[in-house]
């Protein structure tokens, strides 16, 4: 669906934003790509979205390559921006009708994507009354206007409410269930590690790992449980103690433990993507 | 490029613009001004053309039509001193003495037809148009041929100064560059720096729609409101006369010379302050022709510095003084040169816009 090699890409000014990244997207796939700010990720969008030219490197999108494609590519690919870009006077249903109007092929009712992120009943309000959140919506929903095959994502989730923002994850499954492939640039690690099937980190412009949250969750943690429980029943504080996960059940410590004590917690130490990414790393996401 | 989408962008465009305070004052404005000032010098409450005639020869036949015809204000005359005087006046626009004889000499086919035509300097070109086809109906009413066909001979005089101008007249130039230059200039550039301030330019320009589209419908926005203000201004003020296809030549130049212009400006300036101090600023250089126009003492040679009397100058020839395309070529050419650079400078302008979009989103 999408290839890229030795991608790089240097602004006129000099900065070098993207150093030979490689990576590889199957349809179907939802594909996150992580990273600071500034660490390439909105460039390397840029570049795919077409809206940055004079890349050095290979990208094939689609079966062609990414610099023969004229217009006609946004027919094929949906994008979503970080930040609403809405008319301001047209309501939601005017805005996204002007946009299916601009497209060739078959295309969604508005009233049918408002639906799907719950603005139905304000599909005649104007723009300008909307909060931030119901714009971040409208502008997610507009990408999936014309049945795209391929579909760019900026922070699609940042600045909803975590009912909203579920409803964005789960049309996000609902549309790789469809056969769509979904190219999520993100910092937000828990949204990631929730819908990606494979994730790439992106520190100064180079990728440094790419694998599947499980794989990474996996390789990185600590095989190892963590039990929290209070001594004898009583109310006294808390105690915890860890143990090896291999072997769990030969091990009378633990077992004597859970005979023996009223048990608080138990949880395995996995690592979560954003501890990974920083021990990966060595860099914090903000 | 996509005529479809155009048209599309177009139609949205028209019906934000209607909505942008600064679009809807450049194009009230000068229909506002135009207005105001017709009923300030009464050419709003007196464009009817005025015709006084002296007849000694009692021809009914001729004179008849003349007052009986519902545009014209005719008015008869007991002696030619008289009818002189009203033409110095500006009472009469055109003055007629019909000699004795002359009743007759209408119903001989063959006898030579002479008579006195006063015209009075300051006329305007659209009245005299109408009086005088209104005579030359006059003079075949009833005997079936045409005027190129009977043997007229007219002692033509001026009375007053041809280069005499109402202030209708004087302020005419920069209406029609307020109407034409503004009109074209400022929606395009609202509308873009609109775009951009809400980021809608790149998400346009992620669809199939193209940078290129996008200019392109608000240049042609541009153009057709330049076009539309440019030929009320000219039907207000009653100088929509001449040759009217050499009139909207002009005004379509001119349309497409601001518009381009408008699209520039918008497309270079951050923001709208920054196109309103630019407009502020350099403003003068669009309004001087119009400025000099005022003041007929002023050397013409001035005006020619400045882009707008190109566009200028070629309405009021034909408007004012009956020109035709010859007379006009040169300021013709200008504006093809003007607006050839323009389209060049453009399309380098929308190089550099598809850059900063990427920089800025």
């Amino acid at each position: 669906m999408l290839s890229v090699e030795n991608l790089s890409y240097t602004y006129p000014g000099g900065t070098e934003a993207v150093r030979g990244i490689d990576f590889a997207i199957e349809k179907g796939e939802i594909f996150g790509f992580l990273g600071p700010s500034g660490a390439g990720k909105s460039t390397t969008q840029k570049v795919l979205i077409r809206l940055l030219r004079g890349f050095q490197g290979n990208i094939t999108v689609l079966g062609k390559p990414l610099n023969q494609w004229d217009d006609s590519y946004y027919e094929q690919v949906g994008v979503a921006f970080e930040l609403p870009n809405h008319y301001q006077k047209l309501t939601a249903s005017e805005n996204l009708s002007l946009f299916r109007s601009l497209y060739n092929g078959d295309t969604l009712e508005p009233a049918q994507l408002l639906e799907m992120v719950g603005l139905s009943e304000d599909a005649d309000t104007r723009l300008s009354q909307f909060s931030k959140g119901m714009q971040m919506r409208l502008n997610f929903v507009r990408s999936l206007i014309h049945k795209p095959e391929l579909l760019f994502l900026d922070e699609p989730t940042t600045g909803l409410d975590p009912v909203n923002g579920q409803k964005i994850k789960d049309i996000l499954r609902q549309q790789k269930q469809e056969g769509r492939t979904i190219f999520l640039t993100t910092h937000d690690m828990t949204v990631a590690d929730q819908i990606c099937d494979r994730v790439a980190f992106i520190v100064d412009g180079q990728i440094t790992l790419i694998d599947s949250p499980r794989n990474l969750r996996l390789q990185h943690g600590r095989r190892r449980v963590t039990v929290e429980y209070h001594h004898d029943g009583t109310s006294a504080p808390t105690q915890q103690a860890e143990f090896p996960l291999d072997g769990l059940g030969d091990s009378d410590e633990f077992l004597k433990i859970l005979r023996t004590n009223r048990i608080e917690t138990i949880h395995t130490q996995e690592a979560t993507l954003e501890d990974i990414f920083i021990q990966t790393t060595g860099r914090s996401l903000t | 490029m996509d005529i479809q989408r155009i048209a599309i962008l177009m139609g949205k465009d028209a019906r934000l613009g209607a909505t942008n305070f600064m679009v809807l004052y450049v194009l009230v404005m000068p229909v506002v001004l135009s207005l105001l000032i017709a009923l300030v010098f009464g050419d709003l409450l007196a464009q009817t053309p005025r015709l006084g005639i002296y007849d000694a020869s009692a021809s009914e036949q001729f004179t008849r039509p003349l007052l009986d015809h519902p545009s014209i204000n005719t008015t008869m005359y007991d002696s030619e001193e008289a009818l002189q005087s009203a033409v110095e006046r500006g009472s009469e626009e055109i003055g007629l003495s019909l000699p004795a004889g002359f009743a007759a000499s209408l119903e001989d086919d063959s006898a030579e037809i002479v008579f006195t035509a006063y015209r009075w300097g300051e006329a305007g070109v659209r009245n005299l148009l109408l009086l005088e086809s209104a005579i030359a109906r006059a003079m075949t009413a009833g005997i079936g041929s045409s005027i190129e066909q009977l043997p007229v001979t007219v002692n033509a005089e001026q009375i007053g100064s041809a280069n005499t101008q109402t202030w209708s007249q004087r302020l005419l130039p920069l209406l029609l560059i307020m109407s034409i230059v503004l009109g074209g200039l400022f929606f395009p550039a609202a509308s873009l720096l609109d775009e951009k301030r809400d980021r809608t330019l790149v998400a346009l320009t992620s669809t199939p729609t193209s940078l290129l589209d996008v200019y392109l419908s608000k240049t042609l926005m541009g153009f057709i409101l330049s076009g539309i203000m440019g030929s009320v201004i000219l039907l207000i003020n009653g100088a929509f006369v001449g040759q009217v296809a050499l009139l909207l030549l002009v005004i379509a130049l001119g349309g497409l010379m601001s518009s381009s212009f408008g699209i520039i400006l918008g497309s270079v300036s951050k923001d709208m302050d920054t196109f309103m101090g630019i407009v502020k600023g350099a403003g003068i250089l669009l309004y001087a022709p119009g400025i000099l126009k005022i003041f007929p003492q002023v050397p013409e040679w001035i005006g020619r510095i400045f882009p707008t009397y190109y566009l200028m100058n070629p309405l009021l020839e034909v408007t004012q003084n009956g020109a035709g395309f010859a007379d006009i070529l040169i300021d013709i050419v200008v504006m093809v040169v003007l607006v050839a650079v323009l389209l060049v400078l453009l399309n380098s302008v929308i190089g550099r816009q598809q850059q900063k979009l990427a920089l800025e989103t």
